[in-house]
């Protein structure tokens, strides 16, 4: 802006002083002569100016406006401006805008609207398009960055919570798959020995072909103790799932196991170790030889593969409660 | 006329070319934008009372504008500037409106 203060500079002090030697302008409608001097601080213009014939109603009010506008582009209303021309403000302003005239103090007055209109436009377009950090100052930005900074901080922390919030789950929920494997496990170690689900491994048959029907259910009662005793681990006779709760009885032309009606021969497919449990029966004095001795026919064979398939319903129980809970 | 064509020249010139407006100058721009409007309100005014001076506007608009972007240069330097600044927007704000209310009367004698 400085570099525009250029036109004028040598002429700026002295017309203030010596305004007669401004030339005369006629788009502003007065004459050279009717200016008086006045230094620019004495600034009692508004009065002078009031008594101009053309500010007619307005006279007051302009003298009371005047003050804060005078440093303006309003100074030079310390003139005297008693022109006796008829020339309202109106009348000025039209003739100054037609027709065009090429003065230098129009040139001069461009100039620096032009540079105003300039700056007016870069300041619009700047607050309006680019970001409003643009032109910012320096502590905003400061308490900005601030802001951002707190803000980047809260959400690095959330992130954090919620990453370890993330760990915990899927610990407890490897936590929870582990449980439910182990759990499976044992409601499988438990259905063998509830006699639930049906079980394989090593084991023996052993059949009792009892065409007298001389085998009671004592013997086969001491047959199964016998096998348990050996290791039996999984034990079924014919179709029945023998299970700790179950009872043996003496029905006609057979053996009730659980109620169930079982007819010879009778067939036992034991799973277990089949080195224990083969010797266990044929041991003298033992299971084998007893029944033998009831004329039964009594065969044992080993096997790598025996499946007990017989199930037995869970029953839950009425009353017995797990004291563990 | 060529005043108000400068003006409208500009206007698109800076609408147009975007030029870039130095860092250091950037804050001050708007207060000296508006301290340049105050001065141009308070030339036409003149002008309408007959008594506008070419020279005194010049020195008027760029002593504006100076003063204006001093103030605010010395707000900043001091911590103040944000409030300086709106102080300074405040005061060319009324003179802006009391010579508008100036010019109105000449205009449309109301």
């Amino acid at each position: 802006m400085t570099a525009d203060e250029t036109p004028g500079p040598e002429k700026k002090t002295p017309e203030r002083h010596e305004p007669e030697q401004r030339e005369p302008e006629p788009q502003q409608g007065r004459g050279p002569a009717d200016r008086r001097p006045m230094p620019p601080e004495s600034r009692p213009a508004p009065k002078v100016a009031g008594e101009e014939p053309e500010g007619r109603k307005s006279d007051d009010t302009r003298q009371t406006a005047d003050k804060p506008a005078d440093a303006g582009g309003a100074a030079p209303v310390a003139e005297d401006g008693t022109s006796g021309e008829p020339q309202t403000g109106r009348q000025r302003l039209v003739a100054s805008l037609w027709p065009p005239r090429l003065t230098r103090a129009q040139l001069i007055v461009a100039l620096l609207l032009f540079i105003l209109g300039l700056g007016l436009a870069i300041q619009v377009r700047s607050t309006s398009d680019s970001s409003a950090l643009r032109g910012a100052r320096q502590e905003d930005l400061v308490r900005i960055l601030d802001e951002l900074d707190n803000r980047s901080q809260r959400l690095t922390d959330e992130q954090r919570r919620l990453e370890g919030q993330k760990t915990e789950l899927e610990n407890s929920s490897d936590q929870a798959e582990e449980a439910r494997k182990q759990t499976v496990e044992k409601e499988q170690q438990l259905g063998v020995l509830a006699g639930t689900v049906a079980a394989q491994g090593p084991g023996i048959t052993l059949t009792i072909d009892d065409a007298s029907h001389s085998v009671e259910a004592d013997k086969l009662l001491d047959t199964i103790q016998e096998l348990r005793a050996a290791g039996a681990e999984a034990i079924q006779v014919n179709n029945v799932r023998v299970v700790a709760n179950t009872y043996l009885s003496d029905v006609s032309g057979g053996v009730g196991i659980d109620g169930k009606r079982v007819t010879q021969p009778y067939r036992f497919k034991v799973i277990g170790k089949p080195e224990d449990l083969e010797p266990a029966l044929n041991i003298p004095g033992g299971v084998v030889q007893t029944l033998e001795k009831e004329q039964a026919r009594v065969s044992v064979t080993r096997q790598r593969k025996i499946i007990v398939d017989a199930l037995r319903e869970a029953k839950r129980p009425d009353y017995a409660r797990s004291s563990s809970q | 006329m060529i005043a108000v064509l400068g003006l409208i020249v500009g206007v698109v010139v800076g609408l147009v070319v975007r030029p870039v407006v130095p860092t250091v100058v950037e804050p001050y721009l708007p207060i000296a934008v508006v301290a340049a409007l105050d001065a141009v309100f308070g030339g036409l005014r003149a002008m309408l009372d007959g008594i506008f001076d070419d020279k005194v506007f010049v020195v008027s608009f760029l002593s504006n504008v100076v003063v204006a972007a001093l103030i605010v240069f010395l707000g900043d330097k001091l911590g103040v500037g944000a409030q300086l600044s709106t102080g300074v927007v405040v005061v060319l704000g009324i003179r802006i409106f009391s010579n508008a209310a100036a010019i109105r009367r000449h205009v449309f004698r109301a």
